[in-house]
């Protein structure tokens, strides 16, 4: 046999993960119309009902596959454009205007919700079980009032690539050089129960330009968790020349088909004193724009890349299988769960030899620049 | 039902290396915890906890802010008892080709 290694590329799960989704700001459907969004292999669809509820069903009426999307709000129902089913946000059919009665058998799969920090989440279960509230996100309690700036929310498709390419991140330690542009100083991570946080403190690589992390004078102290398979709040201390500020990033994703998924993120930060609405807004959009850079980054690799079930790994690496494991929790019955998915697991990577090299790297770089730089100088005549 | 499903057997046991080889047990020397730990370098540790020992560590068991927050600091004691198997010479420090 050959010493050659092989990359397993395993086969990637039909099911979706069990667990809160975010959909994005819960403003974006409350206008009273239906909307439209693309969701665990299917399309979905979100109303308001009178009461102020959000309301959220698999996006195909179950008479004959018309879309409810297209459809209309009468009263607190869905109706279908085809037909006029009415569906209620219960997943029930209440009403078939032309029909004598509606069979009993008119149910559709809904997810139940819930609103957290202004936004809007849904349950995701394929065994169908009750929502988990217990396991909801938490409320971020400055947010949304007047100490920080409202939600920057964006949206990105990413085809190609299942969303476990996205969670990997959490243990990756080496691609903030790489692909962030970034010296991670310290890195840490903690797994336990639905959680998975990374912690990282770096500065940005003086050689490069591009993205979040990148700029040499400022320093970021990050701390990320992931509540459940999609749902991450990032703690940001960003210190940029002795000025700092406090960003809170939301990273989430809805899963749409086996290799695909719609990430969404969103900035808050926190308005520094003394500085009038337009600097603080200005300084927002800037955080915003370049964290929405760095998962740009990060997409161009996962869109060129192979899914790898056996990842060779180096003693600078982050625990990658440790967190797959855990990742695995939200793809196994619950009646197959394995304590090892959830039990407490800590990490701490040693970054000293990684950053050593790095700096003589990036030393190096700047060295040449600066020579290309003088022999390109024009010559004078 | 699995997810994730490896093509190659030998997958198996490259999970079986990067979470459970050379993991040593530490007991804390504070309280009944008992874990298994791992020293790639001076710097780096990993620390595997079951339920159980979860349960039985005062510290963590104190910590109980429901954004998790605070659960995301070691417990000193349990530190200071990897340390000192360190010191000992019960963990080794060092990696075996990446793990
Ligand atoms: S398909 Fe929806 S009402 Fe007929
Ligand atoms: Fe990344």
């Amino acid at each position: 046999m050959s010493d050659t290694r092989m990359l397993d590329q395993g086969t990637t799960p039909i099911r979706f993960a069990r667990g809160w989704h975010c959909l994005g700001l819960a403003t974006a459907y409350d206008d009273g119309k239906p909307h439209s969004i693309e969701g665990f292999g299917t399309k979905l669809v979100i109303w308001k009902d009178s009461k102020g509820e959000l309301n959220v069903l698999d996006g195909f009426c179950r008479h004959m596959g018309g879309d409810l999307t297209q459809g209309e709000v009468k009263g607190d129902n869905i109706a279908c454009p085809f037909h006029d089913w009415r569906w209620g946000g219960d997943g029930k059919c209440k009403e078939i205007p032309y029909a004598r009665r509606v069979p009993l058998r008119a149910r559709t799969q809904r997810y139940e919700t819930a609103i957290v920090n202004g936004q809007l989440l849904i349950w995701n279960d394929p065994e169908g079980s009750a929502a988990d509230r217990s396991i909801l996100p938490p409320e971020l309690p400055e947010v949304m009032t007047d100490k920080y700036t409202d939600w920057s929310w964006h949206t990105k498709e990413i085809n190609g690539s299942h969303c476990r390419e996205l969670i990997d991140n959490v243990a990756d330690m080496a691609h903030f050089y790489y692909v962030h542009f970034a010296f991670p100083t310290s890195f840490r991570n903690i797994f336990e129960g639905h959680t998975a946080t990374q912690f990282m403190e770096s500065t940005g690589r003086p050689d490069k330009t591009e993205g979040g992390y990148s700029d040499a004078n400022s320093t970021l102290k990050s701390e990320a968790t992931y509540y459940g398979p999609s749902y991450m709040i990032n703690w940001l201390t960003v210190d940029y020349k002795g000025f700092v500020t406090e960003v809170i990033l939301i990273n989430c994703h809805i899963p749409t088909g086996p290799d695909s998924f719609l990430l969404q993120y969103g900035i808050a930060v926190q308005k520094p004193e003394g500085l009038d609405e337009k600097t603080v807004n200005y300084i927002a959009e800037r955080y915003t724009e370049s964290f929405g850079d760095g998962f740009l980054q990060d997409v161009h690799i996962w869109e060129n890349k192979v899914a790898v079930q056996n990842p060779l790994l180096c003693e600078e690496d982050g625990p990658v299988y440790q967190l797959r494991r855990w990742y695995e929790q939200f793809y196994t019955d619950v009646a197959d769960l394995k304590p090892e998915m959830t039990d407490r697991f800590e990490f701490e990577v040693d970054t000293t030899k990684a950053n050593e090299y790095w700096h003589a790297e990036v030393a190096d770089n700047l060295a040449r620049r600066a020579a290309d730089e003088s022999t390109q100088e024009p010559v004078s005549h | 039902m699995a997810s994730f499903v490896p093509t190659d057997p030998d997958t198996l046991e490259e999970q079986r290396l990067y979470t459970s080889a050379r993991m040593v047990e530490v007991q804390c020397l504070d309280c009944l915890a008992k874990v298994t730990a791992k020293k790639n370098s001076d710097h780096h540790t990993s620390i595997q906890w079951s339920t159980g020992a979860r349960a039985a560590c005062p510290e963590l068991c104190r910590r109980t802010r429901p954004d998790g927050r605070d659960s995301h600091q070691a417990c000193p004691r349990m530190t200071a008892s990897i340390d000192a198997a360190v010191r000992s010479g019960e963990i080794p420090v060092g990696a075996d080709d990446g793990y």
